[in-house]
């Protein structure tokens, strides 16, 4: 298939302060600011700074799941599994605690360990067989939900979890900051440099355009790639302990779903599902859409469905206006390198 | 009689960029004519107008001097227009039969196949291009040039009376080409019109009757090709004159850089392979396609590892298991599929030369912009890469300046040992003579240079010494400077005769 | 042989399935558990082949589990709303077709990636639905509704009759009418296959119609097993069918795989749960094992490839 949102997005000949201004980023604060005018006339309290925190404490799971998504999907990736790895890392912590007797400290570092084992399951399967990353996640989303499931059989849920350890999801550091807020700043900073900042970003975008290419460029392409799905593991793993501080218990169904928003909120986020192409800046972007929509709907008492919905739409119209706007508007530009474009890729 | 097909100012725009500029153009039957230019010239747009996938602005297309209305892929097919591109356009996942069959019925949705028809059919298609392919082969399993023939002759069971064959010839061997060239031959014979488009001008003086040249979107001109010849058209394509088309070596060759003993890959089909290559030296690697040259470099690079004999460079025995281990050694490989591995088409300039640098450049692995973008504007300046800025990606660049992207990422490893292979392969001429002085200033620098090429004056030209593969071995290293093409060409096809050195 | 060497290798783990089942539970070949079973299947076997189609193509459809929800319950309200059988049946394929249009009309119309369209429509049906039924079943069908309104055992044959016709047309039709190997062909190489002037969008748009049709169909076949119909139905039958497809040896890359493979991928899914009822294994591990499946299958064909690469 042509990929017109890739072609046109890298040939940028427009001046720099008419292509921020023109950008997707610009297109989704604008969206971010009609929301929050809606939200503000119709629900009540929206504004405040209690709510701000409450939007950030429920996007903290959703954030660190988006943000490792961001690298996966600029090698031209996709991980489904996260959100399948979130419950079975829960159920792990939570039987590490409750069966094995250990501390929770210490579960929460074994648990953070499984996880980037995991991932390196996916990692193994992608990189050294060369299987395509769609079909082995979704193979494995099956494999951690299955052993969730099988773990506890369905209907035990680890509970009554020691209060330093509930404070990493409920607590609040001197008063008005959820203490999980540190963590999701702190892994955003960390997943902004890696991608933007340094050489290993610039590897995760070769790859994403040309694997081959990043190949005979000596990028080592293998251990690139099995590195981001082990950091997804990792992160998987993470968000199941804020998860579990957050609800106070672990079951096997925590998580379910969240790949999808996850994977909504990097695409919102401007970032190409065919790799390369992508911003985790964007990404935050796209996920506070999504959370202030989410919490809006809440606030306006509208039923959470309808927010499912909202995302739905929003995620295709943005995509379909994009593609429709480009259409129009960089028909210059893009014909510009046309001829030349047609002569790279005479058969894609 | 009208001729076969007619152009007459065809005219053809995209957005501000007038591609083609009042372009007229003939083809007989029976006639081959050759359409000449460099990249970016206007080829491909005329070429797509021909076979209706690009509609003109204006001007008119005639077929049989009949004024064809709006051509779309469909309606060309069925005036009896076809076209053979480089890259083969065949579905990888089915057979040759079927190959053939999608291309030859009416595509609507509702017909029965007749498999054992599609069958017959295709054997006997095949027969009248000379190629023995079983039918029932899925098309990945077949090489390049079997690829052209099935096109070929699926192009010819269309009932093709005007075939377009844009660079038929990039991919194949001397011996290939000579194949391909009788079946141009028989087809003019059988009375097709045929347009040739090829950057190698001896095989046009071999098969064209009429030349036309097209340089920034204009017909500069048609001649038979008896009234013209190579300087003639070299100046009718570049509008200047190119005095000498291979710049004479300077270097003094040195103390051996790259030594190889006994190596083999059983994977990739090369065994045996022994030769030095020394400083200040361009060591041509001349062959047929599939005599196991470019193998041959991917194992040097670490794709496709060695499992046997020794790589030593400057007296060292070293182990090569992946392109980093390659870079970190000092060897480096410009490939020949400068789209798929050579440039990153999508990533700025910048990015692209820096790339296979990333651990020494890039201490810490954080990214150093500003030090990266003065790195960039000096391999422009020095390789005159024509690019608006060093942030332009490398797909907006013409092939020419592509190449000279990956070859400033190669030498801005401070390589000990430079592999080029195919250097100059789809690059137009102007490009092509600057590749060359560039070549020979590594060269004169001290650098072991080994070049991969098929075009046979090329490695005449470049090379000091010229080793020749056979059957995934060097069977033959000749010395370059008395070397001639038919000594060359007697070594890579097997016939043993004096004049080289055996190795 | 080689040719076939996926499709004989998923029968092959089918047949040893069968086996050990035979050895240690010989009750597991009771006519009316093979009957439920296959009947449980049917459904799915349809889903499948359309999803197989749609990854024949060089797409994926993950939305057809919400599809399937939908088709149900609409077929279900007409059902209850006194229509004919035939024209409940018409309806539920329609407004499959319908779904899967939309789908197609931003894939293949405006070209956007059809893993992220179809993540959005499966989100945005699945919510609608949610919103829309509050999880409320659909009560009170008329008997014409159930099995057709024929007894289970005849219903049965009925169902399966229906989807094997269904099946083997596609079969049929893939191997010898031309838009089937047109879906070939566009999976194969889209710029290949608008040269030999088919159109690829249009047929990738067909593709998703008939998946959406095939979901619909599924759908109705499914909601006829029980008395009233469930809104959470379908659910995860995405990757049920996906998995299916993907075992059956249909390649993810597009332009390649069989039919006959993604029945045989069905089957071997389908008897595993009841597989596990009989051999006295917690039946929650059904999910682990078809994940496992899905890893064995897929890791299968890449060590193959590898070494036949090399």
């Amino acid at each position: 298939m042509t990929n017109p949102i890739a072609n046109s997005a890298t040939f940028k000949t427009t001046p720099k302060w008419k292509k921020a201004f023109f950008s997707f980023e610009a297109l989704l604060v604008v969206v971010l600011v009609v929301e929050i005018i809606i939200f503000n006339s119709t629900g009540t309290n929206f504004t405040t700074r209690d709510n701000l925190f409450e939007i950030l404490r429920f996007s903290v799971v959703l954030g660190l799941l988006a943000l490792v998504m961001t690298p996966v999907i600029l090698t031209g990736g996709i991980d489904l599994s996260v959100g399948s790895l979130l419950g079975l890392s829960a159920i792990v912590f939570g039987k590490l605690w409750r069966d094995a007797g250990m501390d929770p400290w210490l579960a929460a570092i074994c648990t953070l360990v499984f996880g980037a084992v995991a991932g390196g399951l996916n990692a193994v399967l992608i990189t050294r067989l060369r299987l395509p990353p769609l079909i082995v996640t979704l193979g494995s989303f099956s494999l951690f939900r299955g052993l969730a499931e099988a773990l506890t059989r369905g209907v035990d849920n680890v509970t009554g979890f020691p209060e330093s350890f509930l404070f990493l999801g409920q607590g609040y550091l001197f008063g008005v900051i959820p203490a999980q807020l540190p963590i999701f700043i702190l892994v955003a900073v960390g997943v902004w440099l890696l991608v933007h900042q340094t050489t290993f970003g610039r590897s995760f975008r070769a790859i994403g355009f040309s694997p081959e290419g990043a190949r005979y460029a000596g990028i080592p392409v293998e251990r690139r790639v099995a590195f981001v799905y082990i950091l997804s593991g990792f992160m998987a793993a993470l968000a199941a302990l804020v998860y579990v501080a957050h609800y106070g218990q672990a079951k096997a169904d925590a998580g379910s779903g969240y790949e999808l928003l996850a994977i909504t909120a990097v695409v919102l986020g401007g970032t190409s599902i065919f790799g390369g192409i992508g911003s985790v800046h964007g990404t935050l972007l796209g996920l506070a859409v999504l959370a202030v929509l989410r919490r809006g709907l809440t606030l306006s008492d509208q039923p959470a469905e309808l927010g499912s919905i909202l995302t739905g739409g929003l995620l295709l119209a943005v995509l379909a206006g994009e593609v429709l706007l480009k259409k129009f508007s960089s028909r210059r530009a893009r014909v510009k390198t046309n001829a030349q474009v047609s002569q790279i890729t005479p058969t894609t | 009689m009208p001729p076969l097909l007619q152009l007459s100012g065809v005219t053809k725009s995209f957005g501000a960029v007038r591609a083609l500029k009042g372009v007229s153009f003939s083809l007989a039957a029976g006639e081959v004519h050759a359409l000449l230019g460099e990249n970016g010239a206007g080829k491909s747009t005329l070429i797509k107008v021909i076979t209706g996938a690009h509609q003109p602005d204006s001007g008119t297309i005639a077929v049989d001097g009949e004024t064809t209305g709006k051509l779309t892929p469909s309606t060309a097919r069925t005036r009896g227009i076809a076209a053979i591109y480089q890259q083969p356009a065949l579905f990888p996942d089915l057979t040759v039969a079927e190959n053939i069959g999608l291309g030859l019925e009416k595509p609507s949705p509702f017909r029965p196949v007749r498999w054992a028809e599609r069958r017959a059919h295709a054997r006997e298609l095949l027969q009248r291009v000379g190629a023995n392919i079983d039918p029932e082969t899925e098309v990945r399993n077949l090489s390049m040039p079997e690829q052209q023939l099935v096109e070929i002759a699926r192009s010819l069971g269309a009932g093709a009376r005007i075939l377009i064959m844009d660079e038929p010839t990039a991919s194949l061997t001397q011996k290939e080409v000579q194949l391909l060239l009788k079946l141009v031959r028989d087809l003019r014979e059988q009375g097709v019109g045929i347009i040739y488009i090829s950057h190698r001008l001896e095989e046009i003086f071999e098969v064209a009757d009429r030349v036309t040249v097209l340089r920034d979107g204009e017909s500069v001109g048609t001649k038979s090709a008896k009234e013209i010849d190579e300087p003639g058209l070299i100046r009718m394509m570049v509008g200047r004159e190119v005095s000498s088309i291979y710049p004479p070596s300077e270097s003094q060759p040195g103390k051996p850089v790259l030594r190889l003993e006994n190596v083999g890959c059983s994977s990739s089909g090369v065994r045996g392979v022994s030769f030095e290559v020394r400083a200040g030296e361009v060591f041509g690697l001349s062959g047929l396609v599939g005599a196991g040259r470019t193998e041959l470099a991917r194992i040097l690079f670490g794709i496709t590892p060695a499992d046997s004999g020794k790589i030593l460079l400057k007296g060292d025995s070293i182990e090569i298991h992946s392109p980093r281990q390659a870079v970190e050694s000092g060897i480096a490989y410009v490939p020949e599929d400068r789209r798929r591995h050579g440039v990153v088409l999508e990533m700025p300039i910048a990015s692209n030369i820096t790339m296979a640098i990333h651990p020494s450049f890039f201490p810490g692995s954080w990214l150093r912009f500003g030090k990266e973008r003065e790195l960039a504007e000096k391999y422009i300046s020095d390789l005159q890469i024509k690019t608006p800025s060093s942030e332009a990606p490398g797909g907006s660049l013409s092939g020419g300046n592509q190449q000279k992207v990956a070859l400033s990422r190669w030498l801005a490893t401070h390589p000990k040992v430079l592999i080029l292979d195919e250097p100059t392969q789809g690059v137009d001429v102007g490009a092509k003579s600057e590749i060359h002085k560039i070549i020979r200033k590594l060269a004169a620098e001290g650098l072991a240079v080994i070049m991969i090429s098929s075009d046979l004056p090329e490695v005449l030209g470049m090379s000091d010494r010229i080793g020749v593969m056979r059957g995934g071995t060097l069977t033959r290293i000749l010395d370059g400077p008395t070397a001639d093409a038919h000594s060359v060409m007697s070594a890579a096809l097997g016939q043993d005769e004096a004049g080289g050195i055996a190795a | 042989m080689k040719k076939y060497f996926r499709e004989i290798s998923v029968a092959v783990a089918l047949g040893l399935l069968l086996l050990v089942l035979a050895i240690f539970a010989p009750d597991f070949f009771k006519p009316t558990q093979l009957l439920t079973i296959l009947t449980a299947a049917a459904p799915v076997l349809l889903a499948a082949c359309g999803v197989a189609l749609v990854i024949m193509c060089r797409q994926i459809d993950i939305s057809i589990g919400s599809q399937f929800a939908l088709c149900s319950i609409f077929a279900g309200m007409a059902a209850g709303h006194g229509l004919p059988m035939p024209l409940v049946m018409l309806l539920a394929i329609f407004s499959g077709a319908l779904f899967g249009a939309i789908n197609g009309a931003f894939v293949a119309g405006l070209g956007l990636p059809s893993i992220v369209v179809t993540l959005a429509t499966m989100v945005t049906w699945r919510e609608a639905l949610r919103w829309w039924r509050e999880g409320e079943f659909v009560r009170d069908l008329p008997g014409s509704f159930q099995w057709f309104g024929f007894s289970q055992s005849t219903g049965q044959i009925v169902l399966l009759a229906v989807a094997g016709v269904v099946f083997l047309i596609l079969v049929f039709a893939l191997k010898h009418v031309s838009g089937g190997r047109f879906v070939y062909a566009v999976g194969s190489d889209a710029e290949a296959a608008r040269l030999a002037g088919i159109n690829p969008r249009l047929v990738t748009f067909c593709v998703f119609v008939l998946m959406g049709a095939l979901t619909g169909l599924a759908a109705l076949l499914n909601a006829i097993r029980f008395p009233d119909v469930d809104p959470k139905t379908g659910t995860g039958l995405e990757l049920q069918a996906i998995a299916a497809a993907v075992v059956g040896g249909v390649a993810i890359s597009g332009g390649r795989g069989k039919l006959w493979g993604v029945l045989a991928g069905v089957l071997l899914l389908a008897c595993i749960a009841p597989a596990l009822v009989f051999l006295r294994a917690e039946p929650q591990w059904e999910r682990a094992i078809q994940g496992s499946i899905i890893l064995l299958a897929v890791a299968a064909d890449g060590w193959r490839s590898r070494k036949g690469k090399i």
